[in-house]
């Protein structure tokens, strides 16, 4: 190594050391007391405190309670992010193809996003209200006790969280289709492609990089889903809207079993890693084939 | 300027400092005093609270109070308060609390202890029940500023159409809604709505259906569920009322307000609520008013008579106030018979003072006031426990499971059981 290389390494050390230290401080070290807490009993206001070892993770694995949120968190995040990709790839077609009006489609394509979640749960309460809802309304009355019943809650929920996270994928998707060049189009119509080839065959592989990273980005927000269901459900009937956060949550600051909670969440934290690093690798090898 | 007024006025800043100082070090009552109240918004016509605060400046020259709003649902308030006092950093003397909270609150030591304070016979004109969920350990912990029974609402004029009184046991009821639902022939006309979202109302309306099939939640001794299969019964028979139509499908997702609106816009025949739905049955433009009246909450036939569970809101010092003798009278002037004689006119909230009751300008506004004393006085807590949050949000679930009917009452008796078990384990 040359003296200029070595001066070299140096200043990037110290131009990635705040970095390092920032996220040292905010990350890496809550996340190893929340983990040094999950190894314990402890209940702050009881004055309980004791070293447990793996007895809250030994409770977890044959807690019914747990396993019926990890089943909702999966089925909520596979069933949300999959209507997600196809409605919001849809809508982005449709605004490209549309002539007149794409300013006011997207504008109130982002009137949904921008919505804060917790407005949109309120929203949605009242659309699905047995009575006055507008969605029994026009299925004839009392049709469907969306928020009531077992089998049709957990459906309500992730319609509302599809609605209002759709837009996000459309949007990414939508900018990604304004930068394919028009001649790549024309090449295709020449050399005899229908519309359905050009859509399969074009428009969504050039697509397909741009939707990993917002299926990326809209699976790990469903894996920590918590405000839709908290106030639309309370996590109910039976359990089952109740997802791993929603868990978490209720033993963390309603009950306070920090020992107990922070194992619910370090569950949370190695799915969301292990998810997050497959996404990667995926858009890591689809870089070396491109 | 010259320099002796230079000097003059650095030694006045000096001696105001040092004043400002003193006030913070140890001096009470001297310096301006802000005092932080810490409460949720009352529901009614005209929030009477700002100027009973205003009133409390007014009697005590040179203390301000800052009235600071909670958020509306219990469970956030108790979210708020765990964080704020466990971190130590509480900015508020004087707290609004749901009665469930005092022996957990009391026990974490964030409570001032009242009773060496309070005078012999202070605790005298409450309704006991209501003084009872404000001591834990034999010590006073609170003073009761709002309360609550559960009551049954009906339909006074559809009752009377049929020559019907109203029902003693949940079996009188069942039968009085079939009669009139054949006679209406008004398929929206629903028969009995209640409580049975996932949340701590659906304990509460299990409560009462356990206690009036002889069954409990807790206990005296700690046991959790000491009569299992006559809780199993009671969950059964509530998921029968829903099975068999008495109660529409939607009481799995209905809350306090559900329900009342769905009995309030004329779609029910019964409904289990608190007081303060009275208010706004009999409100201006309510589609029922004047035909609605509450009676007690129904027994079971060969069972227990029907008994409302109990709730309502006190006010505690902050252990860590800087000015506890401030905010006790401040709670004192919020508890007093004037100030709640004025929430009971302003707001749909009812008082704690039994006085209040038979008050000729609280009956004249609210003529059933002297019958909901008589059902307050026979009203029943929920367990009295430091867990009790810990209660009841392992409960609910299995609650809700069986009233869904995904599970076999016995089965979600069992499982809740099993968990209350291993957590109270943990903390006993």
């Amino acid at each position: 190594m040359t003296g200029r290389e070595a001066a070299a390494r140096r200043r990037a050390l110290v131009c990635v050391a705040p970095t390092v230290l920032a996220l040292g401080a905010l990350t890496v070290y809550p996340g190893i007391w929340v983990l040094w807490l999950s190894l314990q009993q402890r209940i702050p206001i009881f004055d309980v405190s004791r070293f447990a070892g793996f007895e809250n993770y030994g409770f977890l694995a044959v807690d019914p309670r747990f396993w019926s949120a990890a089943r909702t968190t999966a089925v909520f995040t596979v069933g949300s992010v999959a209507l997600e990709v196809i409605l919001g790839v849809a809508a982005a077609l449709a605004i490209h193809a549309q002539q007149r009006g794409r300013r006011v489609a997207l504008s109130l394509l982002l009137l949904a996003w921008a919505m804060p979640a917790v407005v949109g749960a309120k929203l949605f309460e009242w659309l699905y209200h047995p009575a006055a809802g507008l969605v029994n309304v026009a299925l004839g009355r009392h049709s469907i006790n969306w928020l009531g019943d077992p089998g049709a809650a957990l459906p309500a929920v992730i319609i509302a969280d599809v609605w209002r996270t759709m837009p996000f994928v459309a949007i990414l998707c939508y900018a990604r289709l304004l930068a394919i060049p028009a001649d790549v189009y024309e090449a295709a119509q020449v050399d005899g492609a229908g519309r359905l080839a050009t859509l399969t065959r074009i428009t969504l592989p050039l697509l397909g990089r741009i939707l990993l990273l917002a299926v990326l980005f809209r699976t790990l927000d469903a894996l920590r889903a918590f405000d839709i269901m908290f106030v639309l459900t309370g996590g109910g009937p039976a359990g089952t809207t109740e997802t791993l956060t929603v868990y978490a949550y209720r033993a963390l600051f309603q009950t306070l079993q920090l020992g107990f909670g922070s194992a619910v969440s370090v569950v949370v934290f190695a799915l969301v890693m292990a998810v997050a690093w497959a996404y990667l690798r995926l858009l890591r090898a689809g870089t070396v084939a491109a | 300027m010259t320099v002796g007024r230079r000097r003059a006025a650095c030694a006045l800043a000096l001696t105001a400092w040092l004043l400002a100082l003193g006030g913070c070090a140890g001096g009470r009552e001297s310096g301006p005093v802000t005092l932080v109240f810490k409460y949720a918004r009352i529901l009614g016509n005209a929030d009477p609270l700002p100027g009973l605060l205003r009133e409390f400046e007014a009697s005590h020259p040179g203390v301000r109070v800052k009235g600071e709003a909670m958020p509306w649902a219990s469970d956030d308030q108790h979210q708020f308060y765990v964080i704020n006092l466990e971190g130590r950093s509480p900015g508020f003397d004087v707290m609004m609390l749901d009665c469930i909270w005092v022996p957990e609150f009391a026990r974490a030591g964030w409570l001032l202890d009242l009773t060496s304070r309070l005078q012999p016979d202070e605790l005298a004109p409450y309704f006991p029940s209501a003084v009872a969920s404000a001591t834990y350990g034999g010590r006073v912990w609170a003073l009761p500023w709002n309360f609550n029974v559960g009551l049954l609402y009906y339909r006074a004029d559809l009752l009377a159409r049929y020559g019907l009184r109203p029902p003693e046991t949940y079996e009188e009821l069942i039968e009085q809604v079939r009669r009139i639902r054949a006679g209406e022939r008004d398929p929206a006309l629903d028969g009995y709505v209640w409580q049975g979202k996932q949340y701590e109302g659906l304990v509460v309306n299990v409560l009462e259906a356990f206690w009036a099939n002889g069954a409990r939640l807790l206990g005296d001794d700690g046991t959790v569920f000491p009569e299992p299969a006559r809780a199993a019964d009671a969950l059964r028979f509530l998921r029968g009322l829903i099975a068999a139509g008495v109660s529409p499908a939607w009481t799995t997702a209905a809350d306090e307000e559900l329900s009342r609106r769905a009995f309030g816009d004329g779609h029910a025949i019964f409904l289990r609520n608190w007081p303060y739905a009275m208010d706004l049955f009999q409100g201006q433009g309510s589609a029922v008013r004047g035909r609605v009246a509450f009676a007690p909450l129904p027994g079971r036939a060969r069972g227990e008579p029907g008994v409302g569970s109990t709730g309502g809101a006190h006010l505690g010092v902050s252990s860590r106030s800087r000015h506890p003798d401030l905010a006790l009278a401040l709670v004192r002037h919020l508890t007093s018979e004037r100030a709640q004689r004025a929430i009971a006119l302003g707001a749909a909230l009812s008082p704690t003072r039994q006085a209040l009751y038979r008050d000729p300008d609280v009956v004249r506004d609210r003529p059933g006031m002297p019958r909901l004393q008589a059902l307050a006085l026979a009203g029943r807590p929920r367990p009295a426990t430091p867990y009790y949050l810990l209660l009841s949000a392992t409960v609910q679930p299995e609650f809700s499971a069986a009233l869904v009917g995904v599970k076999p009452p016995e089965r979600a008796i069992v499982d809740a059981g099993a968990r209350l078990a291993y957590f109270l384990r943990a903390v006993r």
